[in-house]
Parts: structure tokens; sequence; C-alpha cells
């Protein structure tokens, strides 16, 4: 009945391409707060710090717990009723402010696991040449386990990345947004859809190029 | 020396990208006094839709042409139909211009200019279908009405609305009632024809128009409403008066459906 139409297909792909930065763009200012946050948080837990504890599982407890559409609408429709100041967040700086929390609360299990997998002797050796905890960690423990913690950081950072598709719902012109949009004055939608989902697998595959590269550095010290 | 050397690319790449989506932001909320932030879902064909790239379609003409006569710079802000009035509410855009149907819950909360849109309730089943013929005949039967639209309560108030399977939609329940996914779904008449007509899917309607509607704008009841109100409201009552809003009207749908039936 339907055919695939390929003419269209190439035609929408540019279209989509124009607005692959806003995507990109999502992704990369949302991971480096996630990763920060995501590393305080789980040197918190690894620690003990008293007093923070509660709140780190409070955190990770809330941004795990909730789905990531539900904070969205959250951060940009809900918040700004209780505290007016909020109006003024765009939807780009609600889309990563939802991005990188939750995905902080994921990549602070990630990281807390991979510092967890570094051998305590290690930390003994280094507390046992003076070092302090906060040295060990940094110089000794950090640098073994970051290596660790490429793989599920990556797997993190693919479901962040995918998950910029939702900024839609709160008006940000993604690719998700442009692919929607186009399918539905075309009612191509098999057509718009598979565009947008060769996207994502392209950029997917790209960063894991980047993975296996950075895996090969990270790991020369062990060859 | 590996990490060390990631770190500092890090930190160089941070305050990049930080001051990169600065730039983004300040010439997107860098908003004169005349600037007027409209509302659309961009996917309600032919009122407001995305074709190649471009937002078009009846809305767009007629925030054009009201734009010019009251000298606002008019900013499209497009977003899911769902997401809109929370934008109305939090002040991310003064209106929304997107076929609103005037109900008596939405005037209790916001302001409406005059209808500038008269249409009609519509069912619309498979081409194929036979048995549909008007809401009676939905007992039982999977109905499908945008997310946050009033259909769903011109359902729901009908003599048999506790016995019909209502689906809210965010997008493309035309393809599902075509596929045969939904029995039936409802919009207004108006929309309906152009959709039929355009997209070549195997529809068609449902017996008579269920309810005549008045779409109009929304806007926040507060002093800032009131003055857009009335402006909106004097350069409607100039476009009916000279014609040009039945101009836009005739381009998109053959016919006038601005005027007060």
């Amino acid at each position: 009945m339907i055919q695939f139409d390929v003419h269209y297909a190439l035609e929408l792909l540019p279209i989509i391409l124009k607005y692959l930065h806003i995507t990109l763009g999502m992704a990369a200012i949302s991971l480096v707060i996630a990763l920060l946050t995501g590393l305080l948080l789980a040197l918190i837990k690894v620690f003990k710090w008293s007093g923070l504890v509660w709140l780190a599982d409070l955190f990770i407890s809330f941004f795990r717990g909730t789905p990531l559409l539900v904070q969205l609408f959250l951060f940009y429709y809900g918040l700004p009723q209780l505290f007016p100041a909020l109006k003024d967040m765009t939807a780009f700086q609600a889309a990563i402010a939802g991005l990188s929390l939750h995905f902080a609360a994921y990549m602070a299990e990630s990281m807390r696991a991979a510092i967890l997998s570094v051998e305590s002797s290690q930390r003994e050796a280094a507390l046992s040449i003076g070092l302090t905890e906060i040295q060990a960690m940094r110089r000794i423990i950090l640098p073994q386990a970051a290596r660790i913690a490429i793989p599920p950081l990556m797997n993190n950072f693919i479901d962040l990345l995918k998950s910029t598709s939702l900024a839609f719902t709160l008006g940000v012109a993604e690719i998700m947004a442009k692919a929607q949009l186009e399918a539905a004055s075309s009612f191509k939608f098999f057509e718009s859809y598979l565009v947008v989902a060769l996207v994502y697998w392209f950029v997917v595959v790209l960063c894991t190029k980047g993975q296996q590269w950075l895996e090969v550095r990270l790991s020369r010290g062990y060859r | 020396m590996s990490n060390s050397m990631l770190q500092r690319t890090l930190w160089v790449l941070f305050p990049l990208m930080v001051m990169l989506s600065g730039c983004e932001q300040s010439s997107e909320s860098a908003t004169a006094e005349k600037t007027i932030r409209v509302g659309s879902s961009g996917s309600y064909y032919p009122f407001t839709f995305v074709e190649k790239d471009k937002l078009q379609g009846f809305e767009i003409d007629l925030w054009n042409e009201i734009g010019k006569r009251q000298g606002y710079k008019v900013e499209f802000v497009t977003a899911k139909f769902s997401g809109l009035f929370g934008m109305l509410e939090t002040g991310k855009i003064d209106t929304i211009s997107n076929q609103i149907t005037i109900t008596d819950k939405r005037a209790k909360k916001y302001l409406f200019s005059d209808p500038y849109v008269y249409d009609g309730a519509q069912l619309v089943v498979h081409k194929d279908n036979t048995s549909i013929h008007g809401i009676n005949d939905l007992v039982d039967k999977k109905v499908a009405v945008n997310l946050g639209s009033n259909f769903e309560q011109v359902l729901r108030n009908s003599s048999v609305g506790d016995q019909i399977n209502i689906t809210a939609y965010d997008g493309g329940m035309e393809q599902d009632v075509a596929i045969g996914r939904m029995d039936a779904f409802m919009m207004d008449k108006v929309s309906v024809l152009a959709l039929i007509k355009k997209s070549n899917l195997p529809l068609k309607l449902a017996g008579k128009p269920v309810e005549t509607i008045a779409n109009a704008l929304p806007f926040k009841k507060n002093e800032a409403g009131q003055k857009l109100q009335q402006q909106v409201n004097n350069a409607l009552e100039t476009m009916h008066a000279d014609g040009s809003l039945a101009r836009i009207s005739k381009h998109w749908f053959d016919a006038d459906i601005t005027a007060k039936p």
C-alpha cells in the first residue's frame, strides 16, 4: 500500500542533521555536570562522610527511582510555580538540569563500583608511605578506578545521549523534535523515524569508537 | 600520565561548552518589549505544521498579520500540544495559537480573545468502517483524541460517555485509525477534511459534527494578559472587517471558517 519513500528520507536527513548540534550540546554539557556530580556522590558514599551520606543516598534514590520524563516536567513546568524566579529557565537549560541530575545518580553508582573494585591493599600501601586518605584516593585509587569505570560510564552516557530525545516535550528543537514535526505534516512516519534512528545509531557508534581508544590508552600500564 | 592529559582536556572543554551554551541562550531569551511569544504544536495540519523545516499554516499567517497590525515582533515557539498550557502558565509563551476551544473550565482560568474559528467536533473512522455513524455507536469502541484537547470531554459528556474506551494521543492518532489500531478519532471537522485530502490516509467522516465549537486565543489572567487580549481583539476585528481573515482561511481551507455560523 504505502512504499518507502527514499527521496523523502534523503531530503529529511540534512534537515535533521542541522539540529544535531543541539542534541550533542545537551548531551555533552549534561555529561560533564553528571560526571562531576556523580564523582562527588560516589566519594561521599565511599568515604562515608557523616551528615552527607544520607543526602547522597536520598539524591540517588530519587533521581534513579523516578522517570526522567517526570523529572523534566517537574523542573520545567512544576518548579516555576513554586519559585517564580525559575520562570526564566529555558527549555534547553531545564533539559540539561534534568539529564545531569538523573544520570549523575546512575554514574555515581558506576563510579562507586569502580572505586570499590580497586584492591584495598592499594589504599593501605598508599597510607603506609604517608599519603592522606584524599591523596591516596586522588593519586592511587581514582586513576585505577577510572579504567574500570569506562565501560559502565559509557553505558550511562549512551543512555543519556538517547534520552535527550525527551527534551522535545519541553519544546527543545533537537533532532527527535524535527523528525516528529516533519512526520506529522508528511504522514511519512516510517521514513522520518528511521532517519532519526540511524542518526542516533551513527553517533553512538562514533562514541563507542572513542571508548575503545580511551580503553587502550588507560590500560597501557597493564600490558 | 594519560589521565592527567584527559583531565586537562576536560577542564578546557567544560568552560567552552558552558560559554557556547550561554551564547545560545542569550540570543534566545533576548526578548524586546514588543515581542509576543506564540506557542503552537507545529503538528496540527494545516493550522500549524512543519514542512522542510519551515513552520507554516493558518495560525502562522494569522499571527504574522496580527503582528503587522499591532507592531509586535512575533516569535513562534513549537512544543508538544500537551505542554503548551504548562508553558502559558509559567510565562514561557504569551498565548497559544492551536485552535484552542473555549470551554467553561478554561474560561475560568484564562482570558480568551474573540473566537476566530468556528468548527465542529467530528468523528472519523476507517474508510471501510460501516458500523459507526455517531457517538451512540461508540459503545465499547476504541476512540482516540489528542491529549489535552477538549474532545475527550465532548465524548465523556455524551450519554454513552462511560462506555467508550478513550485513549489520549500525543500525535499519530490518524495513523492508528488508518491501520486499524483504533476504531475512530475525534477532531475538529475543518482539519479533518484538510488532513484526509493531504495525507491520502484511508479515512472518512462518520456522521455529522457533534457540536459547534468556538476557537480562540487564551491569555493569562493578569494585567499583561488583559492588554494583549484587547490588542489582539482589535486586530481580529479589523481583520474580520477588511476580509483579510477570510482570505487567510480560504488559502488553507478553500472555505471561510472564521465567520460566525
